[in-house]
Parts: C-alpha cells; structure tokens; sequence
C-alpha cells in the first residue's frame, strides 16, 4: 500500500516536472508547444551524449536545460514570433517542428534505444520494502520547482508582468510591458525545462527518438485540464497520474498507459475549465 | 507652454482602408483637446496610430518633442503617456490593487500613490483586493482614470470613457479631469461623443468626419456645441 | 454611413457565378475521369499501385479540408476511421472467408463503426464552452488508442505487422486504379459543390463566430458533429477500398494528412488533393533511398510553409494565373410578404420568475421577477453595474441564470442552450457587434435567414427575402448598397445596423437589444426607434431593450423597469418612471448613492 502511496506521487512528480514547461508556454503565448515532446527528446540525448562522454551524470541537467534554452530561443524567434497572429498556426507549426527533430535524431544517433546512467543508484527501505531513491528525489524536484514558479508568478513583479501578458497582451503593452520580451523568455524557460525534464527521465527509462510523443501527449491533457494554473495542474497530476498507476496495476499497463488521456478527455466534457478554480 | 503632443499630416487605417488622412492637431501641456466625431471617423484610429498599436503611412507623431512613429508601444509609458482604451481596458482577473500597480512605474511605491488617487474615487481603497472583473462598470470606467493617474502622467489619451455611465459618474470624471489639468499641467487628448461633458472638460476642440479634421476651435466659446453638434448630426 | 473603403465595383449575382463554376467542374472532372481510364495505359506498374493509394489519400485529403479549411475543425482521427474501414475488410474475411454477405456486412460495418467513432468524438469534442483545440485533441487520442487496439490485438489484429493475405475482391490493378480515380474524382466534385452552396458560406460563419451561429438558431454542435461523420465515413470507405485492393493492411496512416492539406492550401479543395496525391506518390518512390530525410524535408517545407505561405502553396500557384480585378458577388433583397407574427397574445412574450445569477458570493441578480406581453416595448435602465446585460443573457441562455424560471412566449427555457430559446421566437443583439467578419453583407443576412429558409447544399440563392423591418433597418442604414462588401471592412455603425437587420432578418417575436443606438447618429436613432415602435405597434412584438439614452427611451417606450444593484426598483409606465424620486436620485444622484 506504501509503495503504491509512493508510486502515485512520484509518477505525479516526474508529470508535474514534464508538463510544467508546457503549461507556462500554454498561458503567456496562448499555444501548446507541440516541440516539447522534441526538447524532451534533446533533453534525454544530452543526457546521453553526457553518459558518452563520461562526465559526471548530474552535468547532464544544466547540459540538459542550457540546449533546450538555447533551441528555444532559436525557436521562438524563427516560427513561433511570425506566427504570432495566428495561434492554430504556430502549434501546427511547432508540430512540425517536432517531426524535424525525430528526424534528425534519428539521423544523428540512429532509431535504437538507449540507457543512461543514472546519478543516483539504489533504492531506501521504506515501510518494509524498499523503494527507488531516484524517484524519490523527482518527488523533491517537482515540490521544489513548483513552489518557485509559483513564488514567483504570485509574489514578485515578474510574475505580475506575466500574469498580466497571459491575461491581455495589447494592454499590457500600452502600460508599458514588453510583452514580446515576455514571450520570448517564457518560451525559452518553458523549453528549457522541457529539456530538463527529458534529462530527468531518462534514468528512468531508456532514450530513443520517440521517447517524446507519449510524454506530450499527456502533458498536453494535463495542461488542458489545468488551465493555467499551476496548482491545478499539480492537482491533475496527481489525480490523473493516480489513475494510471492504479489502472496499470490493477488492470492492464495497456490500459494504464491510455488512461490519463482517456480520463482527461471525458473530463473536460464535462467540466471544460478543468481543475481551474472557478 | 510646450507642446505634449503633436500630430501632424498623419494618415493611417487597416490594411487597404484609410481611415485617417492628413490629419494634424496639437496638445500642449496643461490644456485639454476634445476631438469630437461619429463613429467609424477615425477617433480610436488616432489613438491607436499615435499609442503605436497601428501603423502610419505618412506623416509624424511627435510626443515630447521626439518622434513615435516606429517605436513600440511599451515605450510610451516611459515617457508619461497614459492611454485608456474604450474596449478592454482592465485585468479582468486581476485585483483592483494589481490592477492600479500595471499602471505605475517598477521603482514607484504603491502606497502613497494609492492614497491619491483613492482620494478621488474613494472605492478603490476599500475593494483593493476585489477582483476588477467583478466591479460595476461605472466602477470600472473609475478604475480605468485612477490606473491612468496613478502613473502621475504628461500626457493623458482617453478614448470615449464616459460612454454608458450614469450622469452622476460622469460629471464626476469632469471634475477630475479638470482638477488633473490645472494641478499637474497634464495634457489630455480626449475622444469623445458625448459633447457637453467634452466641452465641460476642453480647452480647444476638433472634430473628426470621415478621417479628417472638418472643424476645431476654441471649446469655451459659446457657439462651440452648436457647431459641434452640427458635424455630429446627420 | 457608407464606408469609404465600400467597393465600387460592379456586382454579380450568385447564380451568375455559379453556373459558370459548374461548367468549369463539369469538364475538369471530365478530364480527370477520362486520366483516370488512361492512366494505366500510360504509367508503369508500380506507379499505377502507388497511385490507387494516393488517390484515396486525395479523397480524404479533400474531407479535412472541408472539416479544417472551411468550417475550422483541425482533425487527426482520420487515421482511425481509414483503419477501421480497412480493418472491418480485413477482419471479416479473414474470420469468414470472402463471400458476397461478409464483404456487404464489412462495406457496411466499417463505416458504421467509423461514424460511431466520430460521433464519439464530436460528443466530447464539441460543446459550448469548449476550445477548439479540442476536437484535435480528442481526435489524435482516437487514433492512437486505435492503434494501440490493433497493437494488443496478438493474432486476431496481426497486432504491428498487420493482417495480410485474406482473400479479395478478383479486380486487376488496373481497374482499381479506375475505382480509386473516380473516388478521388466523385468526392472532390461533390466537395466543390458542397462548399461553393450557401451551406458552404454557414460552415465559414461557424469558424468565424459560431456564438452568432447559436444565436440565429444553427444548432452549430449538430452541424460539426454531422461534417466529422460524413469525413468519418468517407474515410472509412477509402480504407475499406485500400483494405480490398491491398491484402496487406496494418496501422501506418499517421497525421500526415493534415501537412498535406496545410501544404496544398487550406480552404482551397483542389490543392489538398493534388498535395496529398503528389506527395504521396514521390514519398513511396523516395522513402526506397532516402527515408529520414524525405521526411526531414517535407518537416521542414512544412514549417516554412505555415510560416511564410500560410495559404499553401495552392493559392501561390494559383495566384498566377489569376487575372483582372475580382468582382464582389452579392444576392439581391427581396422584400418578405408581411407575415403576421404576434404571438397569440393569450400567452405572455416574456415570464420571468424569481431568477437571480451569483458568481460564487458576488449576487449580480436578485429575485428579478416580471412579465412582459406582446405590443410592448419595456426599456430596462439602470446605472452601470445594475445587471442589465446580465439579464439579457439569462433570458437568452438557459445555462446562465443561478435560480429561477424563464418562459418565452409560455416556452420554459430550463437549461436550454441559446440556440433552443432562439426558436422559441427570441432575437438577441448583443452590445458590440457580433457578426460574421470574413462573410458580405448579403451572406450574413441569408445565414441569419436560415432558420426560416433552409440553406441549400447545393445551390446559392440569388435573393434573400427580408421581413419589411429588417429590409428597413438595411436600406435606411445605407448598408443595401454594400450587399458584396466584406463586413470586416464596414464601419463599427455599419455593423452595430447589420447585426440589428440579421436579427430582425430571424422574424422574431421577442426581442433583446443590448444598447441598439450606441454610435449611431441622431437620425439613425430616430430611425431605429421608428422601427422599433413600429414593430411593437403593427406586429405586436414584445421588445426588451436597454438603453442609456433617456430621451430615447421616453420617447419610445410603454413601460419602464429600473434595475439597481440586482434588484428591480420600479416598475411601471413612462410617467410614473420618469416623476419618480427614487429614480432620480438613482440617476443624477449623489455620490453616494452611486457606490454599488
């Protein structure tokens, strides 16, 4: 019962860590960045090419989070900012671009899978059994990055400044905001910590050039059904991804898998603002 | 007295459509210019030029002596310029107080400022953390003239704020607008349909028909409504 | 009124243009057949295999171009419902052997399935306060869930390297060729005609403003769930036919068909269907030697294509050819016979009982009780903040109010949505003027129409038929000499009147008006309140309207409510309202009276 207790809020951890970057995106340019299952990738093949090298493991975070700042930057500025006025567009766009870097990928490192070694190995005994410290740590990570982003959304200028932008760009621009500045940094954040995450999972699982597409397509359910809120999205998180845990366990991981986007979906039929507060 | 704002020659619109052309008119600091005109004759198409959110295809915008046209629209609120917009003017979502912070500067404490304007439209002290959304829209319109205040501006652009309020509100948003021009030698470049609260407030006043400045004078002088009206009416 | 930038040339009526469309169609499909019967004389074999595939992609192509191009809907389940029709084939003949029943049971089953998965789909993609990024959410979840079936089905599915070998239809390659062709050719002709009808100009109304839709009595969800369907099922018969002609089948139709369509040009029909027929064919024919970066570069062409050529690179092409201004094309008004439509009058037009709106503790209404009846014209005032617009939409809008019962025209709205209280006999205008920026004039008012004249599928109409008073509001207002002009393009005046003329256009016999005269000139006013009276009086329609300009309403108006801060203070005739004090006081007031 313990570990399923554990396993319920790691795995909202480590959706929390994948989907938070995207939520950020989601709110301030009012797009889902379908590329960030493509800097999720990048971020796990940092982590790799980190592994290759033989450097210390933890390098491959900063290593991780320095690609994905950079590329998104790159990003923003050649499809996202052109395709300001057209919203639809520019997510169709970023898919694209998603497409692009599996390709070259795949060029560049070949479609098999891949391990990473991970920096920290070994598991804790907890109530009689033992449980995985790595997992255990994505659970600090995801508290840790969660009240940041938060702090700094609610309590500093910053964070009013983008609230602002994610509520009406022209009048924040007539007040003296520059928005753009806003949107390019919010995009560079969120890709970056895309690519963090994919670093931060790959010790969990393994790399290959498709790692990025499941992990996308719930965090995109998640971030739905969050609306811009990072609380709500951390309360989806943990509902949703407790749901697949227990379906995979109870039932079938097939069905486990399919679970969150399943349940997302019916749930925002019913109740199209999501975990918003109302 | 210097000049706040000068427009001169501009022509602008959407796209193929010229909305404005050749117009040319001035505010100088501490005065109060009323431009009058129905709708769709360009009012908010001025504003809109001038805040830089549209593009000019000739002539110049001079604010402070320096040039605009070109530069984004966040510069302005460097340069003490407050613009109220007719649609869409507050943070639905966010409180009164955050609401009011937008309009002052980074470095500015809130605090004192907050008294001043509250002084004026005293519901804002004591519903600071309402959220703006849920305000009425007299109350609104209100938040809106504090917020630009708050920022202690040069220059004022306020498009068509007393549209839909009771006379009471109204006449109290003269009142201040009055009182903002002698005290602080602001100068407002105010849109306007409503003509006997425009010409309550002006010192000089134009009006715009189809894009072009057909009439202007001085707003004191007694056949000003008249003449305005006529260019008003059918 | 007229807006400078108004077109100034000359305009052509709808049939004009269509009969010359139809014999362009005529012989290009023509054409096209008679390739089709050709083409295997003329190609080699391999290209006449992959071509059949292609043509089927094409067909498809031409669906969600409809779905995305016209009507806005972006939908990547088109994998899933070709699989599925391919799958019904596959399944049954290899369970049952190939035999005329199991074949039909499939070509009808298959389909069946798809639409059903679609109508799923649209349940919980479509909705009124839902985003339209959803429908392709729920859409790519559908095919993937699709696939992971067919991966989890072990034997009975092939699971990932598909069903192969059944038994099939005894057809050469060459007649399938034919079969595919005609498909492509049938669809896209049908296509064509669908979107070029007046149906087809609704379908851009519910992209642009599918809130004005509501309110003109479309029942939008029904009209995009029924176009997912018909996608659905056409998708599912080019599986079926790729099923029939290939005994191979296994789940490998991704979402490239949505680049296909973004490349060719949205909205444009033919170029999705040449872009998925020619970028499938050299995709086969490459993938051989160069498979990553074929798909690398059509990523990329993509990217740069939504970037820079959003239209597609139809339209770019196409651009040069074109030649000569463009005409503006507008139906002609024709005036309505003066149809009587009062209510009984036994039943009052508006019952309002006991309804108030709260927003968590923030109590907008409070207890608004009254009733109103046809022949009269009650003008709601009040200061800012009272709640008049609030009580607009909880007439107009059954899921709006907190508590309470409204009835029009004795008709309980319960939690009807907008669409349902419209056909009641209710017009609602709204404060800022809501209409359709991409459509003309005359377009606008024939969607407005719809309720009472159905849009044909097929056809466009040359005239629109306008009630007296909508015909009115169009000719006084200037806007019957801008029937071709855009609506983008007309002044905020011009529209507020258009949007005025569109809702009179519906016959109703309640109307709502929210600020009808704001920006109007002095004259346009008096002209407004002389059709309002006029309607009122000679009709007996019942009108609810608020308004600012108490001139306006003493003028006009036969009774009087006062709202203040929720709550309805006075109720009663012009005189009574306008001697009363507390009124006054509300109105002029001090400030104090003013802190609501």
């Amino acid at each position: 019962m313990a570990i399923l207790f554990l396993d319920i809020i790691t795995t909202a951890s480590i959706l929390f860590v994948v989907a938070a970057g995207l939520l950020i995106v989601f709110g301030v340019l009012k797009i889902i960045n379908f590329a960030h299952g493509g800097f999720l990738t990048i971020g796990g093949y940092a982590a790799l090419v980190t592994t290759q090298l033989h450097w210390n493991p933890w390098m491959a975070l900063p290593v991780a989070l320095l690609a994905g700042l950079l590329l998104g930057a790159v990003v923003e500025l050649l499809v996202v900012r052109p395709l300001y006025a057209r919203p639809l567009d520019a997510i169709l766009a970023t898919w694209g671009l998603s497409i692009v870097v599996v390709q070259m990928i795949t060029i560049a490192f070949g479609r098999g899978t891949n391990f990473v070694q991970s920096p920290v190995q070994g598991a804790i005994p907890i109530a009689g059994d033992t449980y995985s410290l790595y997992r255990l740590i994505m659970l600090g990570v995801a508290i840790i990055l969660g009240a940041v982003m938060i702090g700094i959304l609610q309590g500093t200028r910053l964070g009013l400044t983008a609230r602002a932008v994610i509520m009406n760009e022209n009048l924040s621009r007539s007040l003296g905001i520059n928005s753009e500045l806003v949107r390019f940094v919010t995009f560079s954040i969120g890709s970056g910590l895309a690519a963090l995450a994919g670093a931060l999972i790959t010790p969990l699982l393994s790399v290959d050039p498709l790692m990025g597409v499941p992990w996308l397509l719930n965090a995109f359910m998640l971030v739905m059904v969050s609306g811009t809120s990072l609380i709500g999205l951390g309360a989806a998180c943990l509902v949703l991804g407790g749901a697949q845990v227990a379906i995979s366990t109870y039932s079938s991981p097939v069905l486990g898998a399919l679970s969150i986007v399943v349940l997302s979906a019916v749930l925002l039929r019913i109740r199209p603002a999501g975990f918003a507060r109302a | 007295m210097s000049e706040a704002l000068t427009v001169d020659t501009l022509t602008s619109g959407y796209g193929e459509a010229m909305v404005l052309r050749d117009v040319t008119l001035r505010v100088m600091a501490g005065e109060v210019l009323a431009v009058l005109g129905k709708n769709g004759m360009g009012k908010t198409t001025l504003l809109k030029t001038i805040m830089g959110f549209l593009p000019a295809y000739r002539g110049q915008i001079t604010i402070f002596s320096k040039p605009t046209i070109g530069e984004p629209p966040h510069h302005l609120a460097g340069r003490a310029v407050a613009y109220s917009p007719q649609e869409q003017a507050i943070f639905q979502e966010l409180t009164v107080e955050e609401n009011l912070k937008l309009g002052l500067g980074r470095r500015t404490r809130f605090a004192p400022e907050l008294k001043r304007v509250a002084a004026f439209f005293p519901f804002l002290a004591e519903r600071r953390r309402q959220l703006a959304g849920t305000l009425s829209g007299g109350e609104q319109k209100m938040l809106i003239m504090a917020r630009a205040l708050i920022a202690r501006p040069k220059l004022m652009l306020v498009d068509e704020i007393t549209e839909g309020l009771q006379p009471s509100i109204i006449l109290r948003l003269a009142d201040v607008l009055r009182r903002e021009k002698s005290a602080n030698g602001t100068a407002i470049l105010l849109i306007e349909q409503n003509i006997s609260f425009a010409l309550s407030v002006a010192d000089r006043y134009a009006v715009l028909s189809r894009g072009e400045v057909v009439d202007a004078g001085d707003a004191r002088q007694p056949g000003a409504d008249a003449s305005i009206a006529e260019h008003l009416s059918v | 009124m007229p807006d400078s930038a108004a077109l100034a040339y000359p305009v052509r009526l709808p049939s004009q243009r269509s009969r010359i469309e139809r014999r362009l169609l005529l012989v290009s499909s023509i054409i096209a057949l008679a390739l089709a019967a050709a083409g295997p004389l003329l190609l080699d074999t391999y290209s006449v295999s992959i071509l059949i595939r292609s043509f089927l992609y094409g067909a498809i192509a031409v669906t969600v171009d409809i779905l995305w191009g016209f009507t806005g809907i972006l939908s990547f389940g088109q994998a899933a419902f070709f699989g599925i029709g391919a799958y019904a084939l596959g399944l049954t003949v290899t369970q049952y052997d190939f035999a005329p029943p199991v074949v039909t049971a499939a070509l009808i089953g298959g389909p069946l399935v798809a639409a059903a998965a679609a109508g799923l789909a649209a349940w919980l993609g479509f909705g009124p306060k839902v985003s339209p990024l959803y429908i392709s959410v729920i859409t790519l979840v559908l095919s993937v869930i699709f696939v992971q079936v067919i991966y989890s089905g072990g034997d009975f599915t092939g699971s990932s390297s598909g069903l192969s070998n059944f038994d099939t239809f005894d057809i050469s390659i060459d007649g399938w060729f034919r079969i595919a062709g005609a498909f492509l050719v049938a669809v896209t002709a049908a296509g064509w005609i669908f979107v070029r009808s007046d149906f087809g100009r609704l379908l851009v109304a519910i992209r642009e403003n599918e809130q004005r839709c509501r309110y003109c009595g479309i029942g939008t969800v029904r009209v995009k769930a029924l176009l997912l369907i018909g996608s659905a099922v056409i998708t599912a018969l080019a599986g079926f036919a790729y099923a029939g002609y290939n005994d191979v089948i296994a789940p490998d139709l991704g979402t490239q068909l949505v680049i296909w369509v973004a490349l060719g040009g949205r909205g444009t029909l033919i170029g999705p269907a040449v872009a998925a027929v020619l970028i499938d064919f050299i995709s086969a024919w490459l993938s051989g030697s160069l498979p990553f970066i074929w798909q690398l570069i059509i990523g990329l062409v993509f990217i740069v294509v939504i970037v820079l050529l959003p239209q597609g690179l139809g339209p770019a092409v196409a651009d040069l050819f074109r030649r000569g201004r463009t005409r503006s094309v507008a139906a002609r008004l024709a005036p309505l016979p003066d149809a009587d439509v009062a209510g009984s009058g036994a039943v009052p037009a508006i019952q309002v009982a006991s309804v108030s709106r709260n927003y968590g503790s923030l109590h907008v209404l409070q207890d608004i009780t009254f009733t109103a009846g046809a022949g009269e014209l009650v003008s709601l005032v009040g200061p800012n903040g009272a709640g008049k617009t609030t009580l607009i939409r909880c007439l107009s809008d059954g899921q709006e109010r907190s508590a309470g019962r409204v009835a029009i025209e004795g008709n309980p709205i319960g939690r009807l949505p907008p669409e349902a209280c419209v056909r009641f006999g209710l017009g609602r205008k709204f404060q800022t003027p809501n209409v359709f920026d991409a459509l003309t004039v005359a377009e606008s008012l024939r969607i407005a129409r719809s309720r009472r004249e159905r849009l044909s599928v097929i056809c466009t109409a040359d005239e629109v038929r306008l009630p007296a008073a909508a015909m009115r509001v169009v000719q006084a207002t200037g806007l019957s000499s801008q029937l071709g002009t855009t609506v983008k393009h007309l002044s905020h005046g011009a529209k507020q009147a258009l949007e005025l003329a569109m809702v009179l256009a519906m016959e109703p016999r309640v109307l709502l008006l929210d600020e009808p005269t704001a920006g109007l000139t002095k004259s346009e006013r008096s002209l407004i309140g002389e059709v309002l009276v006029q309607l009122v009086r000679d009709h007996g329609l019942c009108i609810l309207l608020i308004e600012h300009d108490l001139e306006f309403v003493r003028e006009i108006s036969s009774r009087i409510i006062v709202l203040h801060q929720g709550s309805i203070v006075m109720d009663g005739t012009v005189e009574e309202v306008t001697n009363s004090e507390l009124v006054r006081t509300i109105y002029t007031g001090e400030p104090h009276a003013v802190a609501a």
